[in-house]
């Protein structure tokens, strides 16, 4: 397995286990008035996302400094514009349906910001997921 | 998964040079091993530049390589 398909491991497990503990501890987010406690609850998902993106990156790395230092090739580079171009269109439809859909139920502004938030967390899992999918396929 | 409609024949070059490995053969043309398993395996056709890197590796022409379907279908019916 490459650096860039650990790397995109990583980062998937990272995002399923920081936005499901988020999203479940977040439940209240869609009523009217949401506490800090959700806003809390947010920056600690990103602090605790960057915490084990980094700290799987170091232990990658070192143990395989030359593959982590080795610059992407075109195949890899060919996955990565594919992947995020995939994830873009998830992006968008998912925005639109928060942007335009919740505030017609009623939905206050947070729960909208918080709809375009779990489209772009659905995106990233797209993302690498059709990264992983690429490259366990060979292309 | 899908194969692309080229082949090639790196194996059995890797083979005839020394038995040189992917890995090897990956650091000559600046791909990973990775590339070089996926266009060896058909799963991932090279661009212009990277097959050019391949056949010159083994010191062979392109054609000496790479192998498109209906190319092989023409000398065939030929």
């Amino acid at each position: 397995m490459s650096f860039r398909e650990k790397t995109a491991w990583v980062t998937l497990i990272a995002i399923l286990i920081v936005s499901a503990m988020f999203f479940l501890h977040g439940a209240d987010i869609f009523q009217p008035d949401p506490g800090s406690w959700e806003l809390h609850m947010l920056g600690l998902s990103v602090a605790a996302f960057i915490l084990i993106e980094v700290i799987a990156y170091v232990v990658l790395y070192v143990r395989n400094p030359k593959d982590a230092r080795t610059p992407r090739d075109e195949r890899e580079q060919l996955i990565d514009l594919k992947a995020t171009r995939l994830a873009a269109r998830v992006y968008v439809i998912g925005s639109f349906i928060a942007l335009a859909a919740l505030p017609i139920h009623g939905a206050s502004g947070f729960a909208v910001g918080f709809g375009v938030l779990m489209a772009f967390v659905i995106a990233e899992l797209v993302n690498y997921s059709a990264r992983i999918l690429y490259y366990r396929r060979g292309f | 998964m899908t194969k692309t409609p080229i082949t090639n024949k790196i194996r059995r070059l890797r083979f005839d040079h020394g038995e040189m490995t992917q890995q090897q053969l990956a650091e000559r043309i600046g791909v990973t091993r990775q590339t070089v398993n996926a266009i060896e395996l058909g799963k991932y056709s090279p661009s212009l530049e990277v097959a050019f890197r391949i056949a010159h590796a083994f010191g062979v022409g392109l054609d000496d390589v790479f192998t498109h379907a209906d190319a092989a279908k023409g000398e065939e019916g030929a």
